[in-house]
């Protein structure tokens, strides 16, 4: 693949919104024309060259891998809705990574802001450290939120994750979230998702969850007292086929949302 | 003796809560152009109009900072200096209007386009929750006067009105006879959840004390009651579950119920999921009977903010117009968060008081900044600011349209002239859309 | 004398809303939202007077009141600061991503402090302005 390097030279004091920084946007530009590309601070707009030492180029978006290095945590908008090819982040990036994306990858290596991957349509976004509110989630007033795609958390991710997401078995596509640890809401509002959580989780899960997998390794604090328990299990199918073994409790619900329903949650045992 | 100097106003609006009263009685003094008596007012109205009245608190002229201490000026020097600030200003930051009518908050939106800040009202640190709930699962909701008319089941859920909304029981939802209430309180039946046995609970029929930020999970508790599914727990939230059991029966057997709910669900824990669960149960509801439910609005014309902000951008709070057009998203665009992340550079504090509202590290983070308070009053954002723009009370100095809590809009009266060299908060952003364009060369 | 595990939730009084309407850098302002209203059998355990100031410490800040018996108890193990200028020293600024800080439910504790000033609302914010 062809690499262009990104080094951010200067910190921000405003957030700076680098919504161009996709293989989309730069491939088949050459380091000058990529550093006049505009990016917004404050009210103004600035040029990318003034934020970033630029270096490569590459000729399309699926051949072309953007490895950006500093600390981005007050960048945001990195890889929106891009369709193909590969980001690299070694640092921490901030809100909006990955948000809308189509396909092809973005890895950050550190943690993300709040509203990574939101609203996923394809492609895959994997997070080394933690991350913040709102991963994979519908944005304000939106009620589809993650529809494909996959993302993975290697720490913990905040609230309100997957909001919104929703599957679809005849276009086959299974929106998939993993991470070491999540706080409150997981799953809200769930239409279909798969979330697995290595360890533990805080109130609340599966919130008005319609239907949708939750798949929790570590300990609750307490589920909902519309859960009901339903049976023990040693394997679960996901959706897409891949099977997950270990001992589990299987829960329905959310029975607040419907007498009877096909969403669950798993507790191991 | 009638005094013939003072002339007497019927049916002013009170420009306090979003209860919006309609029949207050301002008796002012012509040659003074001072109230000398409130009819009909709580304590808290009433207050508000006397402290209109020229005194050591209200301002009379434009002040500047210079050298620690406040210099009176010209309104043309005062407009120049706050426009210079908020041009040179890269992320400017417009707060407030809930304490002002909508004509001003109109022009507050012009002016946030203009520098391309961020326009955010009090409905962030109040509200906003439900309205991002209302957002995702919509609002069944009705009018005070229906729910005079009609109620026979009103609960509120964490909203203490008789501290907040003093005559809110009084006109519209327990103490007053209704068309179909024709005996008033005894026709109807109060519930209070609240994780304080409040004045509000000390006056209700059915008291239910929950745990501190576990409303979310007795609603929810409630919701799948309600769908036939029995808990198991035995208790929920501190709520024994026969009490749920016992709650949900009395909802289903009334006539026509509403759920007013306050701050004690916008700003535990759960925030905006609190609402989600109270508006999903309350649409639930419906398939017994009818049910509806209401914000308790706090400042008297936030409501309006939201609308006139919603008609004018989509919006109704927490936006940001940086890159030429209205962005929305609590959590990033919201002031105490932007001011938490030290993102602002200057700010226009219109008609409230956030030095006074907001937690300190925003507040501290705030005074770092050039600060331009349009105020009719000392309050701890005005000492603190750098430019004072004394205002006129809205509602009281001059007249102006306000949002009610349900909606309804009434027409805010002009009952005495204010004192000194005040202007209008209307008059005072026009001239400073005027300065500011002027300054950007349009 | 301290108390532990208290849970503080700040709100409306109306003594506070006749306060805040009167001018916020009033001496009434502190007599009605510069208090910590204690559940009657919690307030036994401080061990003081009625009126004597005690420092509320919470993971955000801490901040000196004047305590009170709450007259809407009981409430065991919660306190209430009404809201304004001294609460806003001791919440949680986290709006968690939804806008909102959160004002109500933050774990607390208290301390009794004898022959301690309680601030007005301008001391107190100004101190603010000089700590930049």
């Amino acid at each position: 693949m062809a690499e262009i390097k990104l080094k951010l030279k200067k910190q921000p004091k405003f957030p700076l919104e680098a919504d161009v920084i996709t293989p989309d946007i730069l491939a088949g530009k050459p380091a000058a024309e990529i550093k006049k590309l505009l990016l917004y601070y404050g009210n103004e707009s600035v040029k990318l060259g003034d934020f970033f030492d630029v270096m490569g180029k590459s000729t399309n978006p699926r051949d072309t891998k953007i490895i950006i290095d500093g600390d981005l945590s007050n960048v945001k908008r990195i890889g929106e809705k891009m369709t193909d090819g590969e980001i690299i982040i070694n640092g921490d990036v901030g809100m909006h990574v990955g948000n809308q994306m189509e396909g092809g990858k973005i890895t950050v290596n550190g943690n993300a802001g709040d509203w990574a991957g939101a609203m996923l349509k394809g492609g895959e976004l994997e997070i080394t450290g933690d991350a913040g509110n709102y991963i994979g989630a519908a944005y304000r007033g939106f009620w589809i939120g993650m529809e494909n795609g996959t993302i993975k958390v290697g720490g913990k991710i905040g609230r309100e994750s997957m909001l919104w997401a929703r599957s679809s078995k005849g276009a086959a596509q299974f929106p998939i979230l993993m991470c070491g640890a999540a706080g409150s809401f997981l799953g809200m509002h769930n239409h279909g998702g798969t979330i697995m959580v290595e360890g533990d989780v805080d109130r609340c899960a599966g919130a008005d969850q319609v239907w949708g997998q939750i798949i929790i390794k570590g300990k609750v604090s307490k589920l909902l007292p519309s859960f009901k328990k339903i049976g023990e299990t040693n394997e679960i199918e996901l959706p897409n086929g891949q099977k997950v073994s270990g001992k589990f409790i299987e829960y329905s619900g959310d029975h607040s949302v419907n007498k009877e329903t096909k969403g669950r949650l798993y507790l191991a045992a | 003796m009638v005094d013939k100097n003072v002339k007497t106003y019927y049916d002013v609006i009170c420009p306090f809560c979003g209860t919006l009263c309609d029949d207050l009685e301002i008796d002012v003094d012509q040659k003074e152009q001072k109230v000398v008596e409130v009819r009909n007012g709580c304590q808290i109205g009433t207050r508000k109009f006397y402290s209109s009245n020229p005194s050591e608190h209200r301002y009379t002229t434009p002040l500047i900072r210079e050298n620690g201490s406040f210099k009176e000026t010209s309104w043309d020097e005062a407009i120049d200096k706050a426009a210079d600030i908020l041009v040179k200003a890269k992320r400017p930051l417009l707060y407030g209007f809930a304490s002002t009518e909508c004509d001003a908050q109109a022009k507050g939106v012009e002016l946030a386009e203009i520098l391309g800040g961020i326009l955010d009202n009090t409905a962030s640190v109040c509200h906003g929750p439900t309205l991002l709930a209302e957002q995702d699962v919509g609002v069944p909701t009705s009018t005070l006067g229906e729910y005079k008319n009609r109620a026979d089941l009103v609960i509120f859920w964490g909203s203490n009105p008789v501290h907040a909304h003093p005559r809110h029981l009084g006109r519209y939802s327990d103490f007053v006879r209704g068309y179909f209430r024709q005996d008033g309180r005894n026709d109807r039946f109060i519930v209070v959840v609240d994780p304080r046995n409040t004045n509000t609970a000390q006056i209700a029929d059915l008291y239910i004390r929950v745990n501190p930020n576990e409303d979310y999970e007795l609603f929810n508790a409630i919701r799948a009651t309600l769908r036939g599914v029995e808990i198991d727990e035995k208790e929920v939230a501190g709520v024994p579950k026969d009490d749920i059991v016992k709650l949900v029966n009395i909802m289903k057997d009334s006539h026509y119920g509403v759920i007013f709910f306050g701050m004690g669900l916008t700003q535990t824990i759960s925030h905006h999921r609190n609402i989600d669960a109270a508006v999903c149960l309350t649409r639930e509801l419906n398939n017994y009977t009818k049910f509806l439910i209401t914000p308790m609005r706090g400042h008297y014309n936030i409501t309006g903010a939201n609308a006139v902000f919603t008609w004018n951008t989509g919006y109704a709070y927490s936006m940001d117009f940086s890159r030429g057009y209205a962005r929305y998203n609590p959590g990033e665009f919201s002031s105490v968060d932007v001011l938490m992340r030290d993102e602002i550079d200057a700010s226009l504090i219109v008609a409230s008081d956030p030095a006074s509202n907001f937690p300190a590290g925003a507040v501290k983070n705030m005074f770092k900044h050039p600060l331009i308070s349009i105020e009719p009053h000392h309050t701890p954002t005005s000492v603190n600011a750098d430019i004072i723009l004394p205002a006129a009370f809205a509602g009281i100095e001059t007249e102006g349209t306000a949002y009610r809590m349900d909606h309804v809009p009434l027409r805010l009266r002009k009952v005495k002239d204010p004192p000194g060299n005040v202007l209008s908060d209307k008059k005072i952003l026009e001239r400073l859309i005027e300065k500011v364009k002027e300054k950007k060369g349009e | 004398m301290s108390l532990n595990n208290l849970i503080l939730i700040t709100g409306r009084t109306i003594n506070q809303g006749v306060a805040l309407e009167g001018g916020k850098t009033t001496r009434e302002n502190v007599r009605a939202a510069g208090i910590c209203a204690f559940d009657k059998n919690d307030f036994i355990k401080l061990n003081c007077l009625a009126g004597t100031p005690v420092k509320v410490i919470t993971d955000f800040g801490e901040v000196l009141v004047y305590s009170t018996i709450s007259e809407e108890g009981p409430h065991p193990g919660i306190i209430f600061i009404p809201m304004g200028p001294w609460a806003n020293q001791v919440v949680n600024p986290d709006s968690q991503s939804s806008g909102t800080p959160t004002f109500k439910g933050i774990k607390a504790r208290v301390e009794v402090v004898k022959n301690a000033k309680v601030l007005d609302a301008v001391q107190l914010i100004s101190k603010l302005k000089e700590s930049n």
